[in-house]
């Protein structure tokens, strides 16, 4: 027999299959003494997600979602990594940002949707706005805490032997802040699909936002279940995604 | 740095945000976005009408209970995680599908289920904190070091007497930093879920966010900042007065 099943068939894999599968069972056997308006059953959301005419709902919303989930995300790495990175190694700037940034991010991000509204409309941009307020901040601390932690002397070996500004960064910075930009994109992208829906909800309502406000008319909370699990599926696969990718590039580190 | 220098040049960051917003604010209109000034002038008007401070403390309570049912719920499912194999095997797959499911995503389901009152309220704040307590909670019982549990076993104690007496003081801080976390996602949940039905002080954002200036606006946003910078401060010296060598470790939890 070759290792290969026995590594991807693991006894913690297959407890936490019966373990969901159990809870499964079980939610199906408390939901069937109730209505599907109070307690919809496991069944009926997996008929719900396999119906195709739901199903290409459910894409074309998916699609719309992605896009402002990406950009705000996109525009969150875009900052939070080079402020991160300069909050990090210049304790003055840290010293002068790290109060602003903690009374701001003290307070919650949907409070600060009328504010999107007047600055941003309804739509798109403002979408845009409310992922990137909820990812930033969360990846902002874990990039700050991962450029204070270079060690001094890493710099003072490239610096001696003749490293420019520019190898400086590409050979010692980017790899000993690798570990935690991972970390910062694996927190940052949970947040960024909160977000996501958030927006669509506390905004226009669009995409799924739109889905769950017209099953919520119709008392159809098989569907509004549905699509709180195929929220939560895109949340695993994103962090599974990152995982991979830490897995590629970051062999050499050991997590602690 | 010295501890002077990091004050001196946290007081310059925040001086030259306040001036730089009360340049944009009297550049773009308080319709946009009020100066620091005009909110000063208004805060003091908010506190005086009352509707600010009772909407709040209406709201806190509801969403104390939500918060007490997480801790009452979460800490000792944490600390049996942590403890007891095969709980751990259970939950855990079930806690890594919860803590990334979006709890504005359950909204709607749980305000078709629940209506709009103190059950829902109540609920959103509970499945939005319980689960960064028991994660906490876990994180605790399972680093509890395992030569304090075995000579507590070879002299004689039974389990329940290594739960009271190892175990819970060393998980002791864990339980104060989940708390402390817990919190910080509650406070974030019981607006999301009162801005959503447009009651309680959530509700009262939504409103204030439809007049045509933003001073009030900005206003009720900083009482939301003071509290919920009061309550982590709370909490950490409480963690800091119980167990100062431990708290520290677990800070970044």
């Amino acid at each position: 027999m070759s290792t290969f099943p026995s590594r991807l068939v693991t006894p913690e894999r297959l407890t936490q299959a019966a373990s969901i599968l159990g809870g499964l069972v079980i939610w199906e056997l408390i939901a069937s003494q109730y209505s599907a308006f109070i307690l919809p059953p496991p069944s009926a959301v997996l008929k719900r997600l396999f119906d195709p005419a739901y199903d290409v709902k459910l894409v074309v919303a998916l699609y719309g979602a992605l896009q402002h989930m990406l950009v705000g995300f996109g525009l969150a790495v875009a900052v939070a990594v080079p402020l991160g990175i300069a909050m990090g190694r210049m304790p003055r700037l840290n010293a002068m940002l790290d109060p602003i940034v903690n009374a701001l991010y003290a307070i919650p991000a949907v409070a600060f949707v009328p504010f999107l509204i007047i600055w941003f409309g309804l739509f798109f941009e403002s979408r845009v706005a409310l992922v990137f307020i909820m990812a930033f901040p969360d990846m902002l601390v874990v990039i700050v805490a991962g450029a204070r932690d270079i060690k001094r002397n890493l710099f003072a070996v490239g610096r001696s032997f003749g490293a420019s500004p520019l190898q400086v960064a590409w050979k010692i910075v980017l790899p000993a802040m690798l570990p935690f930009l991972m970390t910062a994109f694996r927190v940052g992208i949970a947040r960024a699909i909160n977000g996501m829906i958030t927006a669509e909800l506390f905004l226009a309502a669009v995409n799924l936002g739109a889905m769950m406000k017209t099953s919520a008319r119709t008392f159809d909370s098989t569907s509004l279940l549905a699509i709180v699990v195929v929220v939560c599926l895109l949340g695993l696969a994103a962090q599974s995604l990152i995982a991979a990718l830490e897995g590629r590039f970051l062999h050499w580190h050991h997590r602690r | 740095m010295t501890r002077a220098q990091r004050l001196f040049w946290n007081a310059a960051g925040i001086v030259l945000f306040l001036l730089a917003w009360e340049i944009v604010g009297r550049w773009l209109g308080s319709r946009i976005i009020a100066p620091p000034s005009g909110v000063a002038k208004e805060y003091l008007e908010l506190l005086r009408a009352g509707t600010m401070l009772s909407e709040l403390a209406s709201s806190l309570r509801q969403m104390l209970v939500g918060f007490g049912f997480a801790c009452a719920i979460g800490m000792p499912l944490g600390i049996l995680m942590g403890r007891v194999k095969w709980i751990e095997r259970i939950m855990t797959p079930w806690i890594g599908m919860m803590v990334v499911t979006s709890v504005a995503a359950m909204v709607p389901l749980f305000l078709l289920i629940l209506g709009t009152g103190f059950a829902f309220r109540a609920t959103i704040v509970f499945v939005a904190s319980v689960w960064y307590i028991v994660i906490t909670s876990y994180n605790g019982a399972r680093g509890v070091d395992p030569g304090l549990v075995s000579v507590a076993k070879s002299f004689g104690a039974t389990p329940l007497q290594t739960m009271v007496k190892v175990v819970l003081p060393a998980v002791y801080p864990y339980l104060i930093a989940g708390a402390r976390i817990g919190l910080v996602h509650a406070i974030r949940a019981m607006v999301m879920a009162e801005m959503f039905v447009i009651l309680g002080y959530g509700g009262l954002i939504h409103q204030t966010g439809m007049m045509a200036d933003t001073e009030p606006l900005i206003g009720l946003l900083v009482t939301l900042m003071a509290v919920s910078v009061a309550a982590t401060w709370l909490l950490r010296t409480v963690g800091n007065k119980v167990a100062p060598s431990y708290e520290q470790r677990v800070a970044g939890a």
